[in-house]
């Protein structure tokens, strides 16, 4: 069986039909730096076509521009981030942000760093972790370029963020990951099961490490854009019986997360995580744990 | 310590108070941070709060932020028509028939920001004659530095 026939099937057990997507490419407002409907106007008034995405709170879908929307002075200025739709779901599941200390595990390159400053509107603090230097070089340029002020990067595997001796009151793990055929039109001639077990081994590590240095009660933000339940559900079952935390519900975009999946019965709680389906986003799978108080 | 800065900025007749407390160096780069971030940061940050600019060969390259910082100071400025403003982020000088207003210091050899029509900064250049000379066109302002430089720098990585 080819690689695509084998995932396709997995999909297929897993509820969905594969279909092909074409994306419309997302953005979403900084208000820390100008007010949404302002920057609207403005984009607007160059010709540009948005719509309000319904369950994002300043996320819009550009729906015609004449030019690329990354080389608006706007753009530069930073009033706006180029974000994909799922993508800017994880971070919004957060609590109260403002002034809490936040760890970015997998930061680059940044635009959920951005929407966590955003959302936080330059208080408190972020810490943002990236193991790719280069990656980290056009993560400083896009916090930048969007004026975020409270944000100290590091070059650092998120495996080994405790060395910073510091706990955190939120965290948000956007995992590396096995990605999916939304976003890269080669994804099933690249990806074997193998690079998905691998990924999910990294991702538990990364997980392990970060209910280390979470406060009692903190919360962390897991997301991937894997459609692989290796990397998602089973992993998210492993944390709530191994590290200390439980599972929130979660009220956003997406369907609830399946607990019995190629046979295997997972924790009930893993229904209060979210599956997205590639459809009118990319795949993503986001879920929020706490930490439970120290027993 | 923060020499470089100070006299990068009195280039454009103002002064910025900076609280020396709160700069950090790493290697030839400055950061502004607060009293928050000060408690967090650890040694062998790669970059932290505001980024102000870097030094190389002597020279002071500032960051746009440290501009914006600037540019709410009662700094040397031009406001610019959109077609102007659209010509220097792409890299181009400023010809006089494109400026809209001019404050500060009129004198060749200055540095003074480019701002756009809502006041927003979107670089800075050398003023390469006198604003005052009475000529109807002519490149007036030498572009150094211009925000589209974060589409180079993309480009680049």
């Amino acid at each position: 069986m080819s690689d695509k026939k084998f995932f396709v099937s997995r999909y297929e057990k897993l509820g969905w039909k594969y279909r092909n997507v074409n994306l419309k490419q997302a953005i979403r407002i900084n208000t820390m730096n100008s007010k949404e409907a302002e920057v609207v106007k403005r984009l607007q008034s160059h010709g540009i076509k948005l719509d309000k995405i319904p369950f994002l709170q300043s996320g819009y879908r550009v729906s015609w521009s004449e030019f690329s929307v990354g080389a608006t002075s706007e753009y530069l200025m930073g009033l706006y981030s180029i974000q994909e739709a799922a993508a800017q779901i994880p971070v919004i599941l957060f609590t109260e942000l403002t002034d809490k200390t936040v760890l970015d595990a997998c930061a680059a390159p940044g635009g959920k760093t951005v929407q966590l400053a955003d959302l936080m509107q330059n208080t408190g603090a972020i810490i943002a972790l990236d193991t790719k230097k280069q990656r980290l070089t056009a993560l400083s340029n896009h916090l930048e370029r969007c004026r975020v002020s409270n944000t100290i990067v590091y070059h650092m595997d998120a495996r080994r963020s405790s060395r910073l001796n510091m706990k955190f009151d939120k965290i948000l793990l956007d995992a590396p990951c096995s990605g999916n055929f939304a976003t890269d039109k080669h994804w099933f001639r690249k990806r074997t099961i193998n690079d998905v077990k691998r990924n999910a081994k990294l991702q538990k590590e990364i997980l392990a490490e970060s209910a280390k240095i979470l406060k009692d009660n903190g919360e962390i933000v897991y997301a991937t854009c894997s459609l692989e339940p290796e990397e998602n559900e089973f992993n998210i079952d492993w944390a709530i019986k191994n590290l200390n935390l439980q599972i929130e519900k979660i009220d956003c975009y997406g369907e609830k997360a399946q607990t019995n999946i190629f046979g295997k019965q997972l924790d009930s709680s893993i229904e209060n995580c979210r599956r997205i389906w590639p459809q009118k986003t990319q795949g993503f799978f986001v879920c929020k744990l706490i930490k439970c108080e120290c027993k | 310590m923060i020499e470089p800065i100070t006299d990068f900025v009195s280039r454009f007749n103002t002064r910025i108070s900076l609280d020396q407390r709160l700069i950090l160096r790493k290697k030839n780069h400055y950061f502004l941070i607060d009293d928050n971030l000060k408690r967090s940061v650890r040694k062998g940050f790669f970059y932290a709060g505001t980024y102000l600019g870097k030094t190389k060969n002597g020279k002071f390259f500032p960051s746009f932020s440290l501009l914006r910082l600037i540019a709410e100071q009662d700094a040397n400025q031009i406001a610019v028509d959109e077609k102007t403003e659209w010509l220097f982020i792409c890299g181009r000088d400023v010809f006089k028939r494109g400026i809209k207003k001019v404050k500060g210091s009129k004198r060749k050899g200055d540095y003074t920001l480019v701002l756009n029509q809502q006041g927003e900064c979107l670089g800075f250049g050398k003023i390469l004659r006198d604003l005052n000379e009475k000529i109807k066109n002519g490149v007036t302002i030498q572009n150094i530095s211009d925000i589209g430089d974060f589409l180079r720098r993309e480009k680049k990585d």
